[in-house]
């Protein structure tokens, strides 16, 4: 895990506040510091540590066990691209492979531009409309490979309109 | 008239939600008299999404089909005028209309009919009748679970256990000095293919909290848990809704109804692991842990969430617990075979023209199922086989296509039941390939605890992976049989001990095709990467260059408007040429 | 109120609270499993402990099923022993390390030697001889003279140069012997029973060792006038003192083994008689016989077998040569001719090889020290013809040869230049090209390869007879060094041994972990150079027959001692997966794939750290950190494949560890170590 800089705890204290002493919270709460920090950042596990008397190999065991939780950072977008079974059979890997194409990463990986992440995830239960993917709660259906480029591309170029006019 | 908008997750994904938004502005602009909006959960015709119901004055439903935000003006015209034939275009053919019609729903029954997140609309169709009928007739907990016992209701995750027996062996369990017991509801669906459950919560949250009341009161539970999967949002959403709605309305919290009977609804929602789909597993996640399996026993029912005594039922279980009390165990179980009583909800996806959810009753052959409901494999390719059950189930083939739904009869062809997945495979899709797809599943989803998953997952995906790559070696078929055998014997829990089953149904129907993977090299299906090759027929290319410029590594030359070539040498095969390909003449040998 | 039910046919008593596990072990039975531990919570991660249990359709882990009244369970039927060997073939498919190092596994006789130099280190020499004599006696001699396979396999090379194990284990055996405290051979009671032993070389030697620790009757018959066989009577005195030799023939004779000398089979005694006479013989006269070259002349006077010319020095004669001699042959034994040559005198002494230096087959010591002391290389030659005057050599035509392509030993193949052709004047020449058993008329026809030599199976060195064994050069695998004999002997005793209690007579192949090294795996190892042995300079030893070698000082042997990597486990004795390995005869190969190698070593605390690939993952050190200490230092991290037990708390936290080793006690393998205090207490038996 490389070295971040120190989180803000103070966004994390309101979740505390309400789950430090209920046992069995500790997925929830690290629920919610993803929530907050966009992921789990090092520091703010052993603030949830301290705060909650639960061991931190136990809270890092829980955090590196479920696939929702990250300890890096993600991109803007985060590509949530589905692997259920009805879209390997009409072609996730395609679209897999456009996606590593059009921004040159691969699952769990982002782009250096931090823009896009992309993350293979389970069904996704959309299945009579696979291929599917999710970014940012929006699902895209249906995809062929040129079809997921081109949502790739309009999501860049929102941003960087975005970026111009902010 | 009113226009209801089916507003399920598969609906929202195909452009519901654009619909939606369209017709509340012109609704807002003009303000007319006796149109009304609504939404509904998925009616399972995903292949149709997104689609929008519009009943007439006289109450008879007009079903709008493929709806696209342009076409929401014609509908509104439509509804406001009453001129319906604006929308002619739009209209449900009568052949899909055949997908329901053929169905039998009762886990579903609501689904695609109601507004998920009005409480007044469930009850308005019959909502809150069973738990009104046990507490205020004074139903004993053994009537309850006598009526379900009646039913033959089964449990729908996977293994089909008697809900029956599990009631009783959780009501008869000694709680400590607490006298707590817990009713968990198992909806961390988890099967690649199955999203059965999720369209009953997204679309009938109030059936799973009445079956889950009945649940609870049947064993003596006062607080229920809904464990959902974490990429259900708007599931988790429609059901925190539903549980604040019934506690209002005093369908949940102390005395309900005023009887004696108490009972509080908590979500919790999963963070991403399919193991946490096996009860053990998904206990010690409630409690906040790794979702690693306990052994057994002792079983929940002893000693459960916080070790106290527990109940786990799947969602689509207890989304049919009411309607038993309702309508009598016996109605229900007139259903189905002698073994499999009622009915089961699929999902039906893959290379199948009508993909979506599908309830028939037990005793249904596959055959109906994926033809005469699913309307059979599109683009008009060969069916080759389904796969049943997800990641613990297995692969059928033609020659099983008469199977009835039955939990025997499909635990003798190596698949089972399962949670009611149903992946449609053609001729195009690689049996080989399709094993490894699971394998690759299970393999990242074991929880890493016992050797025989942890390690035996891992070696039989790498076996698979090399077969599918065109390096497969004598007697890795064996090899990997034994493995299968082992791995079923040793491992912990049903993750581990059911990931061979899609290994074994592929390797029992289809050994010629890992043969010709590792004797001959050739993937039969043209699918598996390594071991094809990429070429444009010469007859059919008219030099439009389409695929030429979707070639990310220029591996495809000619002259416009004369026949292309590829140099496999220089091509990745990423398949970009064949789906740019209008004439249909880039193929695969 | 308890349960009755059998397990393997033997009744067991469980009370209400017990697994069919803890109700075993009570009942003196034992289950096989790495997870559990009654310490802590019940886990069943290894799938070991699996049992069958008759009308229970799925097999039940031992470590959690509860019995019940009547039940009839196995520990052993075809689907458990499915199970359970490939939850342990599976762990070892993905299990790095070194059960033992190098050293050892590159021992013909399997010597321990990582764990005697580390008793070396510490001092305790006679330690350091016992674990010798576990593997074979005469530890002084062979010393002295093996080309020490332990050396080539010694990892220190990727730091810069082997240890010097040879030597050390000559130096212990010295130094207790000076110490006046000399090995004793503990024996079994007597059997009754009683060998036959041809030949008291060090097969011979060896066998005889064994075979009378099993508390066998043994009798060495052997031709010559002393015990030793080409110890005594193929190695020269410069480099095997006899006195040396004859030191440690004692000890074996004191343990009671006969020694006939003076007997030739086949002359003065029969095969047949001996064969009627003891419950078991083993042959292991060796190979006597020069090869011959099959080239013109060979018969000349002054040209000599090799092995002959230095039997004649080891019987007491001084044989006179000439001022020119050649020696043909690349091996050790060429080495011993030529400088064996030169200390009798010799002006001018060849070495004739076909091939290059770096295909020799002798050591690299005895050829640098045969340079030193004169000798001169004549690489890429072979005589094609030896020619004389008046029946007597005067010289030999050498065929000028280059190397080609690789032939089946993978060396290249010497051919010759055509034409080329050199002439040298001899007036004498040793041939010393390979050595041949020669049993014709000793032994009955049926026990002869095409070789002439005793053919024998790999596995049980049983010959065609059921009683009769065979070990060492005489063997058809054929002559090799002293050190293949001994191993040979030492397996063939424990067959014999076998066949003499009626078991099965079969050697075992036990199965053992191993990993490939690079130099770059060494990069942060400090250097310290190879103790340099003291000796006699060249100039010193070219003229008499004096022992080259002083032997290592104390002070020596402890800091060349100190130099080892300790390659092997250093839980060997106590690890239970290698135990269970051997016992349910694994084949991890055949699950073959991708195997962890994770560079970071991760540090619990600061006397203790974890090796995550050799984990097995059975949780017994983190559970005992949580349940049993009533701390959680220790976590699993990440899942599947990927999981693995890490103490990664921040740096800070790890101070908390009192360091309390309950997690180091608990690991079933050597994943978990504590350091430096228990590293350097070599493990005992």
């Amino acid at each position: 895990m490389s070295k971040q800089n120190p989180s803000d705890l103070s966004l994390i204290e309101p979740t505390l506040d309400t789950y430090a002493d209920v046992p069995g919270s500790l997925i929830a709460i690290l629920q919610e510091t993803q929530e907050a920090y966009g992921y789990l950042p090092m520091d703010a596990m052993e603030y949830i540590a301290q705060r909650t008397g639960t061991p931190i190999a136990t809270i890092v065991g829980v955090a590196t066990f479920y696939a929702q939780f990250r300890l890096e950072p993600v991109g803007k977008h985060l590509i949530m691209l589905c692997q259920g079974t009805a879209c390997h059979v009409n072609g996730s890997e395609l679209i897999s492979a456009a996606i590593s194409d059009e921004l040159g990463i691969h699952d769990g990986e982002t782009t250096p531009d931090g823009l896009f992440s992309l993350e293979h995830v389970a069904c996704l239960g959309c299945c009579s409309l696979s291929p599917v993917m999710m970014i940012n709660g929006t699902t895209y259906s249906s995809l062929t490979p040129d079809k997921a480029k081109k949502v790739l591309r309009s999501l860049a170029a929102e941003s960087a309109e975005g970026g111009a006019s902010a | 008239m009113r226009l209801i908008v089916g507003e399920g997750s598969c609906g929202l994904a195909a452009g519901a939600g654009a619909v939606h938004t369209r017709l509340q502005e012109l609704l807002a602009e003009a303000n007319p008299t006796g149109v009304e909006l609504g939404i509904t959960g998925c009616n399972g015709m995903c292949f149709l999404e997104p689609i929008v119901d519009l009943y007439d004055d006289e109450g008879a439903l007009h079903r709008l089909v493929k709806v696209q935000a342009k076409d929401a003006d014609k509908i509104y015209q439509a509804a406001t005028t009453g001129d319906l034939s604006l929308v002619d275009g739009l209209r449900i053919s009568a052949e899909d209309a055949e997908f329901l019609d053929k169905q039998t729903r009762i886990a579903l029954r609501d689904c695609g009919i109601i507004d998920p997140e009005s409480i007044e609309d469930y009850l308005a169709h019959g909502g809150y009748q069973a738990i009104t009928k046990i507490l205020t007739t004074g139903m004993s907990q053994e009537d309850v679970i006598h009526e379900i016992d009646v039913a033959g209701l089964r449990g729908r995750g996977g293994a089909g256990f008697p809900t029956a027996f599990k009631w009783r062996a959780a009501r008869d369990a000694k709680p400590d000095e607490t006298g707590q017991k817990y009713l968990i509801c198992n909806a961390d669906e988890g099967d690649p293919g199955a999203f059965m459950d999720r369209a009953v919560i997204e679309g009938d949250p109030h059936s799973l909290i009445e079956g889950m009341l009945i649940g609870a009161y049947s064993i003596g539970a006062s607080e229920g848990i809904v464990y959902v999967r974490a990429e259900y949002p708007l599931a988790i959403i429609r059901l925190r809704k539903a549980i604040e709605d019934a506690t209002a309305r005093g369908y949940l919290g102390d005395n309900i109804l005023g009887s004696d009977f108490s009972c509080t609804l908590r979500i919790k929602a999963g963070a991403g692991a399919f193991v946490c789909g096996e009860e053990t597993a998904l206990i010690e996640s409630l409690e906040g842990k790794r979702g690693m399996p306990r052994l057994k026993p002792p079983f929940p029912a002893q000693a459960g969430y916080w070790l106290k005594p527990s109940n786990i039922n799947n969602v689509e279980t207890y989304a049919n617990v009411a309607w038993i009390i309702v309508n009598g165990g016996a109605a229900y179980a007139a259903m189905g075979t002698e073994n499999s009583k009622g009915t089961k909800v699929f999902a039906l996806s893959g290379k199948i023209r009508r993909g979506g959810l599908v309830e028939v009753p037990m005793g249904t052959t596959l055959r109906e199922v994926i033809f005469d409901i699913g309307g059979g494999i599109r683009d008009n390719k060969e069916f080759k086989a389904v796969q049943l059950g997800g990641p613990s189930g297995g692969c059928v083939p033609a020659s099983k296509l008469d199977t009835i739904i039955d939990y025997a009869e499909l635990s003798a062809t190596g698949a089972i039941m399962g949670s009611g997945g149903m992946v449609v495979m053609d001729e195009s899709t690689c049996m080989v390939g399709m094993a490894r797809f699971f394998l690759d599943f299970t393999a990242k989803e074991s929880c890493g605890k016992c050797v025989h998953c942890r390690l035996g997952t891992k070696r039989m995906l790498e076996i698979l992976s090399r077969v599918v790559d065109g390096k497969g070696e004598e007697g890795d078929i064996e090899k990997l049989e034994e493995l299968c055998y082992a791995i079923k014997d040793g491992a912990l829990c049903g993750l581990g001990q059911t990931a061979p089953n899609p290994v074994l149904t592929t390797i029992r129907y289809f050994r010629d095709e890992f043969e010709a993977h590792i004797a001959e090299h050739r993937c039969p299906a043209g699918e598996c990467r390594e071991l094809i090759t990429y070429y444009i027929d010469q007859d059919k290319c008219v030099g439009c260059t389409a695929c030429a410029r979707q070639c990310p590594v220029q591996a495809i030359s000619g002259e416009r408007k004369s026949p292309h070539k590829i140099d496999p040498t220089l091509c990745i095969k990423c398949g970009n040429c064949k789906t740019a390909c209008r004439f249909g003449a880039v193929q695969v040998r | 109120m308890s349960i009755k039910y059998t397990i393997d046919g033997v009744e067991v008593i469980a009370e209400p609270s017990d697994t069919i596990l803890t109700s075993a072990t009570r009942a003196g039975i034992e289950i096989p499993t790495l997870c559990f531990d009654k310490r802590t919570a019940i886990y069943g991660a290894c799938g070991v402990c699996l049992v069958e249990v008759e009308g229970v359709p799925k097999l039940l882990r031992a470590c959690s099923a509860r019995p019940q009244e009547g039940y009839v369970v196995h520990l052993h039927s075809e689907r458990v022993d499915r199970a359970r060997k490939t939850a342990l073939e599976l762990l070892l498919s993905d299990h790095t390390g070194d059960c033992r190092g190098p050293c050892k596994l590159n021992c013909p006789a399997m010597t321990d030697c990582q764990k005697y130099v580390g008793e070396i280190r510490e001092g305790r020499y006679k330690d350091a001889v016992s674990t010798v004599y576990e593997a074979f006696p005469l530890p002084a001699s062979i010393g002295r003279v093996c080309p020490h396979p332990c050396e080539d396999a010694c990892r220190r090379k990727m730091v810069e140069e082997p240890i010097s194990i040879a030597f050390l284990k000559a130096f212990a055996a010295d130094k207790i012997e000076a110490d006046g405290d000399p090995y004793v051979v503990q024996c079994e009671p007597d059997t009754g029973k009683r060998v036959a032993i041809i030949g008291g070389g060090p097969a011979g030697l060896t066998a005889a060792y064994f075979l009378r620790r099993y508390g066998h009757a043994v009798t060495i018959f052997d031709q010559q006038p002393k015990m030793g066989g080409m110890l005594r009577y193929g190695i020269p005195e410069y480099r095997l003192p006899k006195a040396v030799l004859d030191r440690e023939i004692q000890i074996i004779a004191d343990a009671g083994v006969e020694m006939v000398n003076g007997v030739k089979l086949g002359r003065d005694i029969q095969f047949d008689a001996l064969r009627a006479e003891y419950d078991a013989v083993l042959l292991a006269m060796g190979a006597w016989r020069s090869m011959n070259m099959r080239v013109p002349g060979e018969d000349l006077a002054g040209v000599h077998g090799g092995i002959d010319f230095l039997e004649r020095l080891g019987l007491g004669e001084r044989p006179t040569l000439g001022e020119r001699v050649a020696v043909c042959g690349g091996g050790n034994t060429a080495m011993d001719c030529c400088r064996t040559a030169v200390r009798l005198g010799a002006k001018e002494v060849y070495v004739v090889y076909r091939r290059t230096r770096a295909e020799m087959p002798a050591a690299d010591i005895e050829i640098e020290e045969a340079e030193e002391e004169g000798v001169t290389f004549k690489f890429l030659t072979n005589p094609i013809e030896f020619y004389g005057e008046d029946g007597h050599v005067t010289g030999m035509k050498l065929q000028v040869m280059e190397l080609g392509e690789p032939d089946a030993s993978g060396r290249r193949r010497p051919v010759p230049v055509e034409g080329a052709t050199e002439d040298i004047p001899v007036d004498d020449v040793l041939m010393a090209i390979g050595q041949g058993a020669d049993c014709a008329g000793a032994v009955a026809e049926e026990l002869l390869t095409q070789r002439g030599t005793i053919a024998c199976d790999e596995m049980t060195f049983r010959t065609a007879f059921d009683n009769v064994f065979a070990a060492g050069d005489v063997t058809n695998r054929g002559a090799g060094i002293a050190i293949q004999a001994i191993a040979e002997a030492q397996k063939a005793a424990l067959c014999i041994n076998n066949f003499l209690e009626g078991d099965e007579v079969r050697a075992q192949v036990p199965y053992f972990v191993t990993q490939e090294k690079t130099p770059e795996d060494f990069e942060d190892e400090p250097k310290q150079k190879r103790e340099k042995m003291p000796g006699l300079t060249p100039e010193e030893r070219r003229d008499n027959f004096e022992p080259i070698y002083f032997g290592f000082t104390e002070e020596q042997a402890q800091r060349e001692a100190s130099r080892c990597l300790e390659c092997g486990c250093h839980d060997y004795y106590d690890c239970r997966l290698i135990k269970f390995a051997n016992r349910f005869n694994v084949e991890p190969e055949r699950f073959a794939g991708e195997m962890h190698d994770r560079e970071d070593v991760p540090v619990v605390s600061e006397v203790i750290v974890h090796d995550p690939d050799k984990c097995v993952l059975c949780g017994l050190c983190y559970r005992t950190c949580d349940q049993v200490v009533g701390k959680t230092f220790l976590g699993l991290y990440n899942r599947g494949f990927s999981t693995v037990v890490n103490p990664m708390v921040p740096e800070e936290a790890r101070t908390f560890c009192a360091s309390c080793l309950k997690c180091v006690e608990a690991c079933p393998t050597g994943a978990m170590r504590s350091f430096p205090a228990v590293e350097r207490v070599t493990q005992l038996v």
